[in-house]
């Protein structure tokens, strides 16, 4: 595997005193798609939170071992979560855009990460980063409405606008398509394999279909531990355990 | 043989399951009459408050007045004729305006001789409505700078009626009572007769403080004790209570102490408004040394009691903002701070202003605590410092409702009136702001 970005070593996550991740080791390659399968309750949605660390907000979850990104061992205790995840961007399972403009939707990443110095760098940032999430089109003559008065395939991808916007380098993605009707899901694909060459990408997804579509690397994950990983086609046409076989092929999950 | 006109989702007695059926129908609509005579009954409540209050109130708002001729020139003649400036100057300096009132009462009823008969005719006006000539005097004097013409003519003054005769002219003593004597009866006929008595829109109602005297009762001095005590309220109760439901529900660790404090607000929130009273009296007024019957100390105490109830609601309106608004922000590398101050706090603004709003209008309505420290006693003045003794409107209706004067019956209603108002457009208010403000997601 070429030019890895994320490197996690034997990572254990712990929910009070229940554990969710079990010794899991993973690497992310940078500008491909890694996809997280598995059944409901494996672990998959909780490692993908320990990536930018969404997990810290949760009370009483504990991690063991490293995650690496770049190297850099983003545990560390002096690492500044804000710059992480300013870094690592992700979406979200449930369309959330802020009750608030799109233009602000957009912009607000931008503004608290003070990487504009004025208007007119700013109204940049919105359009490219809307461009990229294949809306500006759709909306940029209505900039000033709510975010919330767009449809749900729409609001996915201002979400995806407002994590490009701060310009991260990889996008978590949990479940983005869940919410979404077969149309708005296909539309959404299409933007995850155009973003891949600029961005690196991990995507936790329910459907089989999908992780194929969309992913260069795929892993499966059952009950806290990852069963395989390899390269999509690999695992989808040839796995090497029973279980993946299983789970693809609809058996149990 | 199946007879298929039959439409088998027609309940009849051939329905496999007819009685369970119409049992579970019958439940459903003793239900609804439960609900419905439930909501007529508190209606036809609310109806009868709204009835007695307004037809025993409404009347407060007009104030009877009794016409009579004050003979000014009378006193400002000597025998030598005219008087100068000089001696008008002086004579004004002496005047007995009661004397003058009873003067003009008495040539009203020329007729009157017998000092019962004169006694009755003096009662017929307020026993200060001498004022009222001293008014217009000391009108005269600012208004003319020469006192060369002026005090010659006769002047014409509605004078306020004595309680009794206000109630009686308002019809509000009935005819066999022995409130009011035959005689006072016959003077009201002949005051009608010769138009010289009228009912007016009570202005001194909306512009004096209370008084011994029910005719010359204002609410304005409670409602001036009212504003203060709640502006004061609000300005400690509101940023206290905020900070506090914004560090419980958005900052602080759980922890055990976190728990006891949270306990604690709930326990508070539930606390009979009196042992507020007594709190305040001995933390502000004991230990503190603040003015007894101050609004000043009016206004903590409520603050106090509002507290719990204001952290309360916040903390709810604060917990209803969905968490995915919280995760979006925080994905995006907000910091704690920043999804309270940018997201949390402005979408929950419109439930936490008409959380406080209603906890406010609550304490605009408080009697009990007020009592405790003080705010109870007779105070005519209107105040005019936070440091002033005042009283705030419940509190005058408590202190009305108790006199035995005829007169204080109406008022005591038409304050209560003047108070629901106030609660209804406090309460309007906090739905306004939460149907503007009010966001979707």
């Amino acid at each position: 595997m070429e030019n890895i970005r994320i490197k996690a070593q034997n990572l254990d996550v712990f929910y009070g005193e229940k554990q969710a991740i079990f010794s899991v080791n993973l690497d992310i390659a940078q500008n491909k798609v890694t996809a997280l399968i598995g059944p409901s309750g494996c672990g998959k949605s909780t490692f993908l939170r320990c990536i930018n660390r969404m997990n810290d907000t949760i009370e009483g979850c504990t991690i063991r071992g490293k995650i690496l990104l770049d190297g850099h061992d983003i545990y560390d205790p002096r690492v500044d979560v804000v710059l992480l995840r300013e870094k690592i961007g992700m979406v979200f399972q449930k369309p959330n855009p802020f009750p608030k403009s799109i233009y602000d939707n957009v912009s607000y990443g931008p503004k608290i990460h003070g990487l504009t110095k004025n208007k007119s760098e700013l109204d940049k940032i919105v359009e490219t980063s809307l461009q990229r999430a294949g809306l500006w089109n759709e909306v940029k003559d209505r900039l000033n409405e709510p975010g919330t008065s767009l449809s749900g395939g729409q609001q996915q991808r201002l979400c995806i606008a407002r994590a490009i916007a701060v310009n991260p380098e990889v996008i978590l993605m949990d479940e983005p398509c869940s919410a979404l009707d077969p149309i708005a899901t296909a539309i959404i694909e299409e933007l995850i394999d155009s973003l891949k060459h600029n961005y690196s990408i991990v995507i936790v997804t329910h459907s089989m279909q999908q992780a194929a579509r969309v992913s260069d690397y795929t892993a499966f994950f059952h009950l806290g531990k990852i069963i395989e990983f390899g390269e999509t086609g690999q695992i989808f046409t040839n796995p090497k355990h029973k279980q993946t076989q299983d789970y693809i092929t609809g058996r149990f999950g | 043989m199946k007879n298929h006109n039959t439409n088998p989702f027609i309940l009849s007695s051939a329905s496999p399951s007819h009685r369970g059926i119409i049992k579970r129908k019958w439940a459903e609509r003793r239900f609804m009459v439960y609900g419905y005579s439930s909501i007529i009954v508190s209606i036809l409540f609310l109806l009868f408050l709204f009835y007695t209050i307004f037809s025993q109130g409404f009347s407060a708002f007009l104030q009877t007045k009794i016409l009579v001729e004050v003979k000014l020139g009378k006193y400002f003649v000597s025998e030598a004729g005219p008087m100068t400036v000089a001696e008008k100057k002086e004579v004004l300096k002496n005047l007995n305006y009661r004397i003058m009132v009873s003067e003009s009462l008495k040539n009203t009823f020329p007729n009157a001789k017998s000092r019962m008969e004169i006694m009755q005719i003096y009662s017929l006006v307020s026993r200060n409505s001498y004022l009222k000539v001293k008014e217009i005097v000391e009108k005269r004097l600012r208004t003319e700078k020469s006192l060369k013409k002026t005090f010659i003519q006769n002047v014409r003054v509605w004078l306020p009626a004595s309680t009794v005769i206000d109630m009686a002219y308002k019809g509000k003593i009935p005819e066999d009572s022995t409130k009011i004597s035959t005689a006072q009866r016959g003077y009201i006929k002949r005051l009608q007769e010769e138009g010289k008595i009228a009912k007016f829109f009570n202005r001194g109602f909306f512009t004096l403080g209370d008084s011994r005297e029910p005719e010359s009762a204002g609410i304005l001095g409670s409602v001036m004790g009212s504003i203060f005590t709640i502006i004061i309220c609000m300005l400690t109760s509101l940023p206290l209570g905020l900070a506090a439901a914004i560090y419980l529900q958005e900052f602080a660790p759980k922890s055990r102490l976190k728990s006891i404090v949270e306990l604690a607000i709930n326990n508070l929130a539930a606390v009979p408004s009196i042992v507020f009273g007594l709190l305040g009296l001995a933390l502000f007024i004991t230990f503190f040394g603040l003015p007894r019957s101050s609004a000043l100390v009016g206004g903590f105490t409520l603050a106090i009691l509002v507290l719990p109830v204001i952290i309360v609601t916040s903390r709810n309106a604060l917990a209803s903002v969905p968490s995915t608004i919280r995760s979006a922000a925080i994905g995006l590398g907000a910091s704690k701070m920043q999804v309270v101050f940018h997201h949390v706090l402005p979408l929950s603004l419109p439930g936490i202003m008409t959380g406080s709003i209603l906890s406010v209008a609550r304490a605009l309505g408080e009697t009990a605590p007020l009592l405790m420290i003080g705010m109870v006693a007779f105070i005519a003045d209107i105040p005019s410092k936070l440091t002033d003794p005042a009283t705030a409107l419940p509190v005058q209706i408590y202190i009305w409702s108790d006199l035995p004067e005829m007169g204080f019956q109406e008022k005591t209603s038409a304050a209560i009136i003047i108070l629901l108002l106030f609660l209804v457009t406090a309460n309007s208010i906090a739905i306004y702001l939460r149907k503007k403000f009010e966001k979707k997601w």
